[in-house]
């Protein structure tokens, strides 16, 4: 592979050393949110880089606006990217210590789904909005206006944040002359802050709302403009309605123009279209990968309140110190040995933090890298070892030291992830435990062959890997490659004569210590079964040896 | 000595605030006048089926783990706040301090005290199984003084009931209030039959039995879920919707669906939330698995055979009957009583709805100095009360070091 190909593959090359960078912050806005959030970040003494749609005249001190940017690259990571920007002109390469992703939701008309086409008196709720600000944005003027029907959420889920704008709209137009509003809609989504009452005082000032289960209202169209017809879901009456306006409501979709962050980040592939994957472990604005935020739409929220807590929390996350001090159970960063390592990018495709860089050979970020231990496990060189948490022997010592120490006859050595798995086994207390021997591991996503060999080695029975549930692991898809493992692992044991029964994954959760306490006892049946199974074999072999 | 902030409540959202505020090198005091931190989210359950359903239960333990390890957070358990003086940047606390009746040092778990006690519920074990505390609302010994049995009975010395409250005064540069919500009461809608109709349990008591694997469905083959139990009813007073529990009765429903395949799960609704990303593919695939019935029951009765019998408007405005083994009703989240009184102490007012602070999701409250965090300031699901404690982290933050500049000057 050509040196360029790589390169535009995988935009993780060693960047140039860190200059003082880190109290840069490249925001990607559009709208009110990405200007409040550079304003803010401001304010708190950070130099900002906002791309993106800036009205004249609304600078602040220490924001730099790039209007008509656009994002073209990333490399390096938290602390001191390298950002390439385009803008009409030229080229720009800046350097910043984060990035954040805070534009405002695509907003795409519903009109194809009503198999509707926009016209004088067929307009979206944006359109609408544009009308109300300015006076004079629509083609028809307000006071001719008496029936207005909403569509809402009618053929496709909506959001609480559109029909917030739908209720404002309406509120709107009551106060600017006589009309009657209808909303037309499937479920009314109100679970945000204060839409229920709105609601209620809505419908009280007159607006009818029809609620359909079914493919709602027919359209069709008069001379005059559109007409609907409808079976009134309470009153089963069939009737007609011909609006003076049609107002189509509108999806909330994530902002395009993440492409090159997506390609920073590996596991990205499992959030797209978002920035971030739809899982608890990532609760706020924070990624996969540090020193890139979320805000807003990039991680699929729209409502206009909680993006602005995002806000906050965007400060809060760059004010904490960096790196942070890593938990001491966890191993140091991984370290790549030059002489093995072939460049074969393995690592560098599957690290799903992107925390690995590479000019001569494979190097990890320490702040970005989270010791998941899946580089490690992945590597085919066996290049690249997590280091022993302080004053912790390797695994398989750890792993033979306990045996030893408790003695092997009989025991089940667990492999617990430190996330989710051994904090189950925490609250386990005396249910299991005799036999079990605990090994916690960063992610079940660094445990491999190697390690489940060695346990059986050093006088195991068997051997459980925990890790979390599919789509709560903290390095995304650790613990769909540890169960693959386990199922590779389990094919290989039979044929070096050990019963792949002995080997068992199981998906766990810090609150599911009856999930792991099943397994164990599962695992235990198995080996009494298969001890039983290999005796009797045993026996048997003795036993037709002495016939003849 | 003098904290950053002093944080009313233990559970998720007062733990994720102080943990917040330590990563940004803030000290801070919990007060939680339970005997263990957790609060509610400590008795929801996981519902993973073959993969994580996000309910978010789990990020309690996350931040329960690096909240223990953590030296800059002091957590005090059995305490409530008697007062407040001062003012921001400088409050003065008076915290009164139940002492641990069980002294966990000595306790080795062994239960005996259980086997004496005579009252259910009196001794509360924790929601990780390990350590035991006494509940004085219901202990015999703080109603009247005749029963020692627990004492009497330990074999370690573990339990000392005669050990008296501890009064301590606490400094803070900031409060923040963390109190939690309390579960809507289904005796406030009494057409619901709950406490009346056998098989009739609330969404949290099922949660609860299915945390400590203790439900089995037995007879129960056939489940309804009634949602809008204490939400979006104006003649309760309760003119908000309480956002978490579409989410939480559809979870369950497909966790029960998972384990037991035979089950049939029925939800009567208004309107059900988005709860998730994409959320048509969703709503076809809970389709599948859930009966979803657009009709919220009019009353639910003991039936003929003593199942619950729920009566509503069917298709075309019949009014249906229909039996089934289990009732859930889906209660929502509603102001805490506490928490309002706790506003009281430490002047926040109240919003419209009844929750201490603002209107919106805002973290500021009426009072200079002292903020809100999750539920207490309106309903929230657990990934939204994460958010919204790291934004409240965020403005203590500011209010702190603001506060120390001006101190400087």
């Amino acid at each position: 592979m050509k040196a360029s190909a790589i390169e535009s593959i995988f935009l993780t090359r060693k960047p140039r050393p860190k200059e003082d960078a880190a109290l840069r912050v490249l925001v990607l806005g559009g709208d009110q949110t990405g200007m409040d959030l550079a304003s803010r970040l401001a304010v708190e003494g950070f130099e900002v880089l906002l791309v993106g749609g800036t009205a004249v005249g609304q600078t602040s001190e220490g924001v730099d606006l790039f209007p008509d940017a656009v994002l073209e690259e990333i490399q390096g990571f938290v602390g001191g990217f390298e950002v390439i920007l385009r803008t009409r002109r030229d080229r720009l390469t800046e350097r910043v210590g984060f990035i954040v992703a805070a534009q405002p939701a695509r907003i795409v008309p519903k009109y194809e789904q009503h198999s509707l086409t926009k016209s004088r008196k067929v307009i979206s709720l944006s359109d609408l909005e544009a009308g109300l600000r300015t006076g004079n944005a629509l083609e028809q003027p307000l006071d001719e206006w008496f029936h207005a029907a909403f569509l809402y959420g009618l053929k496709t889920e909506s959001q609480p944040a559109v029909f917030a704008r739908v209720l404002d709209a309406i509120e709107k137009l009551q106060g600017q002359g006589a009309i009657q509003p209808y909303v037309f809609t499937r479920h009314l989504k109100v679970a945000a802050a204060g839409l229920e009452r709105r609601y209620r005082e809505c419908r009280e000032r007159g607006t009818l709302f029809f609620k359909f289960d079914d493919a709602g209202p027919f359209f069709d169209s008069s001379p005059n403009g559109p007409v609907m017809t409808f079976t009134d879901p309470l009153l089963h009456l069939e009737m007609d309605l011909e609006p003076d306006v049609l107002v189509v409501d509108e999806e909330l979709l994530p902002p395009t123009m993440l492409e090159p962050l997506f390609k920073s980040m590996p596991s990205s592939r499992f959030a797209a279209p978002f920035l971030k994957p739809e899982s608890t472990r990532f609760p706020g604005v924070e990624t996969p990968k540090a020193g890139i935020l979320a805000v807003g739409a990039s991680r699929g929220v729209f409502d206009p309140e909680i993006i602005r807590g995002d806000i906050e929390a965007v400060i809060v996350a760059l004010k904490r110190p960096m790196p942070e001090p890593m938990q001491e159970s966890l191993p140091g960063p991984p370290e790549v040995d030059p002489g093995k390592c072939t460049m074969c990018l393995t690592c560098v495709r599957l690290c799903p933090h992107g925390a690995i860089s590479f000019s001569k050979h494979a190097e990890a970020d320490g702040a970005t890298c989270t010791r998941c231990g899946i580089c490690a496990e992945e590597c085919p060189m066996e290049a690249i070892k997590l280091e022993p948490a302080s004053q912790q022997p390797e695994m398989s010592v750890r792993i033979r030291n306990c045996l030893v120490h408790t003695g092997a006859a009989g025991k089940i050595v667990a492999f617990l992830c430190s996330r989710s798995a051994a904090h189950a086994m925490e609250s386990i207390g005396r249910q299991i435990g005799e036999n079990l021997v605990p090994i916690p591991v960063p992610c079940a996503g660094t445990v491999g062959l190697t390690h489940i060999l060695s346990a059986f080695e050093s006088g195991a029975d068997g051997v459980i890997v925990a890790g979390c549930f599919k789509g709560n692991c903290a390095s995304i898809y650790g613990t769909l490659l540890a169960e693959d493992r386990v199922g590779q692992v389990r094919g290989f044991l039979g044929e070096v004569g050990i019963d792949p029964g002995r080997v068992m994954f199981v998906s766990t959760a810090s609150n599911t210590p009856g999930v792991l306490v099943h397994a164990v006892r599962n695992l235990e049946l198995t080996i009494t079964r298969v001890n039983n199974v290999e005796q009797c074999e045993k026996s048997q072999k003795r036993g037709s040896g002495a016939i003849p | 000595m003098k904290k950053d902030a002093l944080i009313l409540g233990g559970g998720i959202a007062g733990l994720w605030c102080a943990w917040e505020l330590a990563r940004l090198g803030l000290e801070s005091t919990i007060v939680e006048t339970a005997a263990f931190p957790g609060g509610r989210a400590a008795r929801l359950c996981c519902k993973a089926t073959d993969e994580c359903r996000r309910c978010g239960a789990c990020l309690l333990e996350d931040v329960l783990h690096k909240v223990v390890w953590s030296d800059r957070i002091t957590m005090l358990l059995h305490s409530d706040l008697l007062q407040v003086q001062g003012e921001s940047g400088d409050f003065h606390a008076t915290v009164s301090q139940r002492p641990a009746r069980i002294v966990s040092d000595r306790c080795n778990d062994c239960g005996a005290c259980e086997a004496t006690c005579p009252v259910p519920g009196a001794l509360v074990r924790s929601p990780w199984d390990r350590g035991l505390a006494i509940d004085e609302q219901k202990c015999r010994w703080f109603q009247d003084a005749s029963c020692r049995a627990c004492q009497e009975t330990c074999a370690q010395d573990a339990v000392n009931l005669d050990r008296t409250p501890e009064i301590l005064e606490l400094n803070a540069s900031t409060i923040v209030l963390a109190s939690g919500f309390k579960p809507s009461d289904p005796h406030d809608t009494p057409r619901f039959g709950y406490g009346r109709v056998p098989g009739v349990v609330t969404g949290l008591e099922l949660e609860s039995l299915l945390r400590q694997e203790n439900w089995e469905p037995g007879p129960s083959r056939k489940i309804a879920f009634i949602q809008c139990v204490g939400s979006r009813d104006a003649k309760i007073g309760r003119n908000y919707c309480s956002r978490v529990c579409c989410g939480y009765a559809l979870r369950l429903a497909r966790l029960l669906r998972n384990r037991f395949p035979d089950l049939s799960t029925s939800m009567f609704y208004m309107d059900i939330q988005s709860f998730e990303r994409d959320f048509d593919k969703r709503l076809k695939e809970i389709e599948q698995e859930v009966k979803l019935v657009r009709s919220i029951p009019s009353e639910i009765r003991k039936g003929a055979d003593g199942s619950p019998e729920l009566v509503y408007q069917g298709l075309d405005d019949n009014r249906e009957f229909e039996s089934f083994d289990l009732v859930v009703l889906s209660v929502g989240i509603s102001p805490n009583q506490s928490s309002v009184e706790l506003g009281n102490i430490v002047g926040a007012s109240s919003n419209v709805d009844g929750f201490v602070g603002g209107d919106g999701e805002a973290a500021v409250t009426s009072r200079c100095g002292v903020f809100v965090a999750g539920t207490v300031q309106g309903p929230k699901s657990i990934e939204e009360t994460v958010s919204h404690a790291i934004r409240t982290a965020g403005e203590v933050a500011s209010c702190v070091s603001k506060i120390s500049r001006e101190e400087n000057e």
